[in-house]
């Protein structure tokens, strides 16, 4: 996986849809997208990000789908990737119209579009500029993680990570039910996290893991270097006096595997409806 | 972000308008579905008023065509309202060429009188 820009790994799902959406949405406007070209972003993203929830697994199954995006000089390369066995057709497809609109909706809003087939998956590749011009391409392939649990994103620290942490965090605390209020104190958490020292983050790279529930949102900060936990809780002191153990219903700090083998520091916090 | 929601109401005799608010994809098709469905089957006409929407996708699109093609059959008006603010919703309709393949009104009264008039399909 790159370090530089934005992944995400989530389970294809529908429900998982808004929160992709919303992610690269904010990344877009972040780089200065204008709005058509997010409009566009999100009509692209979420149409080939459909295409793996309906067809890349069985039934009974549900994978990963993994997204990046890659910036450049001119707008962004988005890559949407599943880890099934190709293409799966399902009867009740023939029937549904909307199905045969998706991919000719990708190939008319991106300025490129590529897909690439075989054993370990089915990957779309497209470019989005920031407004309707201009025509380069950047390759990159590298595998992400295949869990289909929860939401994990890497972004790379600076001014991307929170207008995408807002969005998704709200996109979830939506899909949660959360009041206002508790939304709010939630996108909170994710500014403190947005706004700390990434020499603390390993490799420079934010990293959340986020899932959620009925009534509740889980946040996983990390991997983080030693003793980063301790200063990532201590920088969630809020304005006002309010803590992160105020606003959160439970607050750890573990030491666990990560992505590399290797033993490191994660943040671990659950906020309850 | 606005929680996407779809409803149905009865404002007009013998006319079901579908409002939509939000953003709406694969996760809420099956209800698109199931509402369309439902009115069709008791032989309502239908308004789809996407003014409210701020997104749709191809799955919305799909549900929408579905419904039409079965109001059609049972001799049932089928129309689509969107005002001027729905821009991101216009330009999906405009891609796809829906815009002349669906009967899109600007305005929900237009909407409504052409199904009453069951010219579904104009």
């Amino acid at each position: 996986m790159s370090a530089q820009g934005l992944n995400l790994t989530v389970a294809a799902k529908p429900e998982n849809l808004a929160v992709i959406r919303q992610a690269l949405a904010g990344y877009a406007d972040a780089m200065g997208f204008d709005t058509n070209a997010i409009a566009d972003l999100k009509t692209v993203v979420t149409e080939a990000c459909m295409n793996v929830v309906v067809h890349a697994y069985p039934d009974d199954a549900v994978g990963p789908l993994e997204i990046s995006a890659e910036p450049d000089e001119d707008g962004l390369e988005i890559s949407v990737r599943d880890r099934g066995s190709g293409f799966r057709p399902r009867p009740a497809d023939v029937q549904d119209s909307g199905l045969r609109l998706g991919l000719p909706l990708i190939a008319t809003l991106s300025d490129e579009f590529e897909v690439r087939g075989g054993d370990r998956g089915t990957e779309v590749r497209v470019k989005l500029r920031f407004s309707r011009n201009g025509d380069e391409q950047q390759s990159d392939d590298e595998s992400g993680p295949e869990t289909a649990e929860g939401t994990v994103m890497s972004i790379t620290a600076g001014a991307f990570v929170r207008p995408v942490l807002a969005r998704v965090i709200s996109a979830l605390a939506a899909r949660a039910d959360f009041s206002v209020d508790r939304l709010s104190d939630t996108i909170l958490i994710g500014d403190a996290v947005s706004a700390h020292d990434p020499s603390d983050f390993r490799e420079g790279t934010v990293g959340i893991e986020l899932s959620d529930g009925a009534g509740w949102l889980g946040v996983r900060i990390g991997p983080l270097v030693e003793g980063g936990g301790e200063r990532i809780v201590e920088g969630l002191e809020l304005p006002g006096g309010t803590s992160l153990g105020k606003l959160a219903s439970d607050v750890s700090i573990k030491r666990e595997e990560s992505g590399s083998g290797d033993l490191a520091e994660y943040v671990v916090v659950r906020i309850d409806r | 972000m606005e929680a996407g929601e779809i409803a149905s109401e009865h404002i007009e005799p013998g006319v079901a308008v579908i409002t939509f608010s939000g953003e709406h994809d694969l996760n809420t098709a099956p209800d698109l579905r199931h509402k369309l469905a439902a009115e069709i089957d008791d032989g309502f006409a239908i308004v789809v008023d996407l003014s409210g929407a701020a997104f749709i996708d191809s799955s919305i699109l799909g549900a929408m065509l579905d419904a039409r093609r079965r109001a059609l059959d049972a001799g049932i008006g089928f129309e689509v309202t969107l005002n001027d603010g729905a821009q991101p919703v216009k330009r999906v309709l405009d891609v796809t060429g829906l815009r002349s393949g669906l009967p899109v009104h600007s305005t929900r009264a237009a909407a409504v009188e052409a199904a009453r008039s069951g010219k579904a399909g104009q």
